[in-house]
């Protein structure tokens, strides 16, 4: 078991000239569940790559426990892959793809036979042992990928979106079984997806990135309730944060002609006059006074309600793409499931208490509590 | 959904019904368009025209000269009546000195068609994955070699072997074979090489593999349906290969199938043997024919897998 260490890692892609992955400082402690998320494209598989020896880096180092793994090859490394598409070897029976490693280092026969038959075990695979992966379903080939990395024993798990071409519902369930897997091993895992959800239910600790720079890195817990910037608050949580931009006059910021007060350290690391304010959609309480609102979408989830709102204020967009923003809606708002609201209703908004979060408009950072 | 009340009525729907004999197309591939009718109609007369030939080759083994000309499209009957109906199979087969050609051939085309293969793999492999420096260009390199016909290369080839004592020899017609044919079979395999997943590599470095271990054990296994697909199409090749043969071999001994068929040519047409003659025809190109024909789906999803997926 290990520590890892990506210090000041820089990736460059050729005929690019700005980094895939630009000066990652980031301690990942023995025995943790790292998550790397971020939207697609933001060098979290760039990231996984280069400490798995895939890559190379153009700048900084990487280091597992004490050892320097900057310039070493793949398989002196100690770590242990799980590929997206799984990489299974399709010649190959379950038990050789998981025993392939065990082979090349000529383990005796066996003890290999044993460790394969104890991952299997671990994996409830023991019956497919003697099958092509062509023959398996795609949670079996999960689960054979998964295999193939726990029977090494390595020092670090590496794993690139390892779920995302499992169905909805597989995913959740198997989400929890590389949980409670990972716990029992006690293997450090740096674990890569771009699904929010996933990253906040498995890791220990979430690190955000974007455009190849590290955004934040805490517990769940801390990137719920304390986002170090706008972007963060906004790709974190689902649905969205709400985020207003407001223009601040004297100690308040006015959103819909509602005041918000800031606290005087707020105001004073504020670097121009302008925040946005973020409220969740669980932030907001619906009274008889407030910002108004009209209800345009109602999306019922039972426990749950979420009122897609439009309102007479402007807001501030975080994902770039078309396809990532869920609708261009002012205001996303919670309601208890069933409430009976509708289409056209309209509301008038509060934010609970504590539930306002400020960020510099200038620089996108969190202004102090 | 369906209301509960429907239900046993479904239920005897779904009892009363026979399952179709095939199942319907899809709406955009039914009704006739005219490249439709023109393609069907194409397909089925080249067919009907090769399988006419292919009938007359067979009748025309059993029968004498005058039945070929006079009844070209009638079941061979003359050497049935004398009770001798092998008798042109027998005579091509004496006269050409098919049995020992036969030999040579077998030996010839099997051993070049592994070594070309066998070479043609790690040169494929090495283009397309290891990322070789100035990988494109070889690449491009031996398409060219492809574009070149190499009967413009035969009196340059005859004189090189020539001189290095290589003409009216086995093996040099061996390195004349496996050189001419490498061009193709290199650029075939970088095509099948190039459409493995690049994952399956990294996943065999990550479990510690070399890239010699990686290429037997992992993209090998892998690229076999390829590798088969080289081998036969060498083979054909190879096998019916008339030219070279005839320009670089001059002994009996040495002489290939096609290269003693064109003796039998010569031999046959002096004697009017022309159902000897063409039962030598059939002794070379049968069993090639049977080969591919037992082997047809293999090189079709050969052919095109490096184009697909
Ligand atoms: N082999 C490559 N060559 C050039 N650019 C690449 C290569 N791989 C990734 N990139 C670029 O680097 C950036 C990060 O990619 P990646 O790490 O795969 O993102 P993610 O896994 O977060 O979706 C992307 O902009 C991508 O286009
Ligand atoms: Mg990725």
């Amino acid at each position: 078991m290990a520590t890892v260490t990506f210090d000041g890692t820089t990736r460059y892609y050729a005929g690019n000239p700005t980094p895939a992955v630009d000066t990652l400082d980031l301690e990942v402690a023995d025995g943790e569940f790292l998550v790397l998320v971020g939207p697609s494209g933001c060098g979290k598989s760039t990231t996984l790559r280069m400490l798995a020896g895939l890559e190379g880096i153009d700048g900084g180092a990487i280091r597992i426990g004490e050892r320097d793994v900057t310039n070493l090859p793949p398989k002196e490394r100690d770590i242990a892959m799980v590929f997206q598409n799984y990489a299974l070897y399709p010649h190959m029976t379950v038990a050789d793809n998981i025993g392939f490693h065990l082979k090349i280092a000529k383990m005796p026969k066996e003890e290999r036979v044993k460790r394969v038959r104890e991952a299997a075990a671990l994996l409830d695979l023991e019956q497919y042992l003697e099958r092509k992966p062509a023959k398996l379903s795609g949670g079996q080939r999960q689960r054979v990928a998964m295999g193939r990395a726990i029977v090494r024993r390595p020092q670090v798990f590496c794993m690139d979106e390892p779920l995302s071409n499992l169905d909805a519902k597989l995913r959740v369930q198997t989400r929890t079984q590389i949980a409670s897997l990972q716990r029992r091993l006690g293997v450090t895992t740096i674990y890569v997806t771009h699904d929010q959800t996933e990253a906040m239910t498995m890791g220990d600790r979430v690190a955000v990135l974007r455009d190849g720079i590290l955004q934040q890195c805490d517990t769940p817990i801390g990137l719920f309730s304390r986002p170090a910037n706008v972007f963060v608050a906004g790709f974190i949580g689902s649905p969205g944060m709400n985020l207003i931009p407001a223009a601040v006059s004297g100690e308040s910021a006015t959103v819909g002609g509602m005041s918000i007060p800031l606290t005087p350290a707020q105001r004073a690391a504020l670097t121009s006059d302008r925040v946005v304010v973020g409220i969740r959609p669980e932030g907001w309480s619906i009274g008889s006074s407030g910002v108004s609102a009209v209800v345009e979408v109602v999306e019922e989830l039972g426990s749950d309600q979420y009122l897609y709102c439009s309102a007479d204020i402007p807001h501030v967009e975080v994902a770039e793409s078309a396809e990532e923003r869920e609708a261009p809606h002012a205001f996303t708002v919670r309601a208890p499931g069933m409430s009976g609201w509708h289409r056209g209703d309209k509301l008038a908004l509060t934010p609970q208490a504590g539930a306002v979060h400020f960020f510099d408009a200038a620089t996108g950072d969190r202004l102090p509590d | 959904m369906s209301a509960p009340e429907s239900a046993p009525e479904t239920r005897v729907r779904r009892e009363h019904r026979t399952p179709p004999r095939k199942p319907r197309p899809a709406p955009t591939a039914r009704g006739f368009s005219p490249l439709r009718i023109v393609g069907m109609a194409f397909v089925w007369l080249f067919t009907a025209l090769n399988v006419v030939i292919l009938y007359w080759l067979v009748t025309a083994a059993f029968k004498t000269p005058i039945e070929i000309f006079n009844k070209p499209f009638h079941l061979p009957y003359t050497w049935f009546e004398r009770g001798d109906p092998f008798r042109n199979l027998r005579y091509a087969w004496e006269n050409a000195g098919f049995g020992n050609a036969f030999l040579v051939t077998v030996a010839l085309v099997a051993v070049s068609s592994v070594v070309i293969v066998a070479v043609a793999a790690p040169a494929a492999y090495a283009l397309t994955r290891l990322g070789v420096r100035g990988s494109n260009p070889m690449t491009n390199f031996f398409a060219i070699g492809m574009g070149i016909p190499f009967q413009t290369l035969v009196i340059p080839l005859f004189i090189g072997m020539a001189d290095l004592g290589l003409t009216n020899n086995l093996f040099g017609m061996f390195l004349v074979y496996v050189a001419l044919s490498l061009p193709f079979t290199v650029f075939l395999l970088t095509g099948f090489f190039k459409s493995l997943p690049d994952e399956l590599e990294e996943a065999a470095a990550i479990d510690g593999a070399s890239p010699f271990r990686t290429f037997f054990t992992v993209m090998l296994p892998l690229a076999r349906g390829g590798l088969i697909t080289a081998l036969i199409l060498n083979a054909i090749g190879l096998w019916n290969e008339t030219l070279l043969a005839i320009v670089f071999l001059t002994d009996n001994a040495n002489f290939t199938l096609a290269r003693a068929l064109f003796t039998l040519y010569g031999a046959a047409s002096y004697q009017s043997e022309y159902g000897g003659l063409i039962a030598g025809v059939a002794i070379v190109v049968l069993p090639m024919l049977v080969m591919y024909i037992l082997l047809a789906r293999r090189i079709i999803t050969g052919l095109t897998l490096g184009a697909g997926k």
